[in-house]
């Protein structure tokens, strides 16, 4: 479904990413961890449009996204889930939720998606009518999860779900994150920093470190990597 | 006055919320607004107060042309600084060259248009409302109205709201960003020249009438808190409230004395406006 070969990205003159490929078939459920400033949120940036590849190709169900615009890239079917959750702090949650589905495909079915949201979420849609801006942290990433479903996409994109949340919270977000997945049957690209949890919910990782992916393998095989270990799972 | 304020800051303000551009030209998108309204009265005999109205698309559409053509060149993107400077000299550089030009095609001299509501009142127990200010107010009011509605009633009108709030997570939801400063230039430019047919009723007309109300506009903006658009409403209408107060202590000359004085006051007790957020999510 996703296909990236070559993709180097620079931030003046400095190389966020160099030469990254990776896969993700249609259903999987890919992680990508790896330390602070590796260029994990560069690279969802790259996918879904927010930041130009300096180098190489991203396919996304055969289709070359080459120069497109990130607003063409989510009529396409990529819903981005932000890192820091950006959502519309002026507007309602309804109003978040709504410009979820702004493209036509979701727009048509936008009630469906708010039943599925709101069940998901309950607390979503006790504060239905308030400013998204005076949302906690935990709801506020609720929302921005529920935003990013609205889309009905067919390839989801998270980008540290658990930042600045406490422990109880991120375990709400991932349960929820499985829920959505069986429901479903969505692809999605997560990246993760809490590298235990994002790797036991997946079906493959890749590790990113400066720029470069420098381990892949599937879940059984990664946890099993000695490297991953020492690194990342403290043992 | 307060309504037609009012009008002219929600233009200045939802071009500056979304773009995040100060249009130092606005004041002269409302003085051509005032001369096509001009020569609608006098060569079809039509009503400034529908006037008004019938400006709205033109100036929609050369709003938007005036988007693509230069100010696509100087947003989205690039250093937040040398953006900001470009911008301010191209809204002054444009602003420069609309007043000289239509002072060297229609000459600098003053025109007004003549109605027959212009000198008559109402009379509301013991105070007379002048007609002409009356009959504007209640159109302002109605254009605001339906500019709320659309922002906060139609898809289009909050994905423009998306896009003034976080434009990176606009794109996300398949939100043309571009599109969307298109659309908040038009809607502006097309707003401040409806504000300029509604002064045509009774203001007279000349092209540097702009500057007078630019300064006003500003204030109205940053009253209401910089970009809000309910506060904008509210500023303008406060501007108004005071230049008539001040009328009623100071010489015609001070009124704006007054208007300043408040906005100091303002700044001084609640420095993000009347609207304002304390914090701006960054």
């Amino acid at each position: 479904m996703l296909s990236i070969t070559g993709l180097s990205v620079a931030y003046g003159g400095l190389h966020a990413l160099e030469r990254v490929s990776l896969e993700v078939r249609a259903g999987e459920f890919v992680t990508i961890v790896g330390p602070n400033g590796a260029g994990k949120t560069t690279l969802l940036k790259a996918i879904s449009g927010a930041v130009p590849a300096a180098a190489g190709r991203i396919e996304y169900g055969g289709r070359d996204l080459g120069r497109l615009a990130a607003a063409a890239r989510a009529r396409l079917g990529i819903a981005h889930v932000p890192e820091g959750r950006k959502v519309f702090p002026s507007l309602t949650v309804l109003e978040n939720l709504e410009m979820g589905s702004y493209r036509a495909e979701a727009r048509r079915r936008r009630a469906e998606g708010l039943d599925m949201v709101y069940a998901l979420f309950p607390p979503l849609r006790e504060r239905r009518g308030e400013l998204a801006g005076t949302l906690s942290g935990g709801q506020q990433q609720m929302l921005a999860l529920g935003r990013g479903l609205m889309a009905r996409p067919d390839l989801l994109l998270l980008d540290e779900p658990s930042q600045g949340l406490a422990p109880r919270l991120i375990e709400a977000i991932f349960e929820a994150i499985a829920r959505i997945r069986e429901a479903r049957g969505l692809t999605i690209l997560l990246v993760e920093q809490r590298v235990v949890e994002a790797v036991e919910l997946c079906d493959r990782a890749y590790v990113l470190e400066t720029g470069r992916i420098v381990l892949e393998g599937g879940r059984e095989t990664l946890l099993a990597d000695p490297r991953v270990q020492r690194a990342y799972l403290g043992a | 006055m307060g309504g037609i304020y009012a009008v002219m800051s929600i233009g200045l303000a939802l071009i500056f919320g979304v773009m995040r551009v100060v249009n130092f030209a606005q004041g002269d998108f409302m003085m051509l607004g005032m001369y096509l309204t001009y020569y609608l009265a006098v060569a079809y005999r039509l009503d400034p107060l529908l006037g008004a109205l019938v400006v709205v698309p033109p100036f929609f559409v050369l709003g938007v042309l005036v988007h693509r053509a230069l100010l696509v060149r100087v947003t989205g993107g690039g250093d937040p600084q040398r953006q900001m400077d470009a911008q301010l000299i191209l809204t002054l550089g444009l602003s420069l060259i609309i007043t000289n030009a239509t002072t060297m095609v229609l000459s600098p001299m003053p025109r007004q248009i003549r109605t027959g509501y212009a000198t008559e009142a109402f009379g509301l127990g013991p105070l007379l409302v002048n007609q002409a200010r009356a009959y504007a107010f209640v159109m302002a009011v109605l254009l605001a109205v339906v500019v709320f509605v659309f922002l906060t009633r139609t898809d289009l009108g909050k994905a423009l709201r998306a896009a003034a709030d976080e434009p990176e997570a606009a794109g996300y939801q398949g939100i043309d960003v571009r599109a969307m400063h298109g659309l908040a230039f038009g809607i502006g430019v097309a707003l401040v020249a409806a504000a300029g047919g509604l002064l045509a009723t009774y203001h007279p007309i000349e092209p540097t009438v702009g500057v007078n109300f630019i300064v006003l506009m500003f204030v109205a903006v940053v009253l209401g808190g910089l970009g809000s658009i309910p506060g904008a409403f509210v500023g303008g209408l406060v501007i108004g409230l005071v230049q008539a107060v001040t009328l009623l202590v100071l010489p015609l000359q001070l009124q704006n004395a007054g208007v300043f004085i408040a906005f100091l006051a303002v700044l001084y007790l609640r420095p993000q406006g009347l609207f304002g957020r304390r914090l701006r999510t960054v």
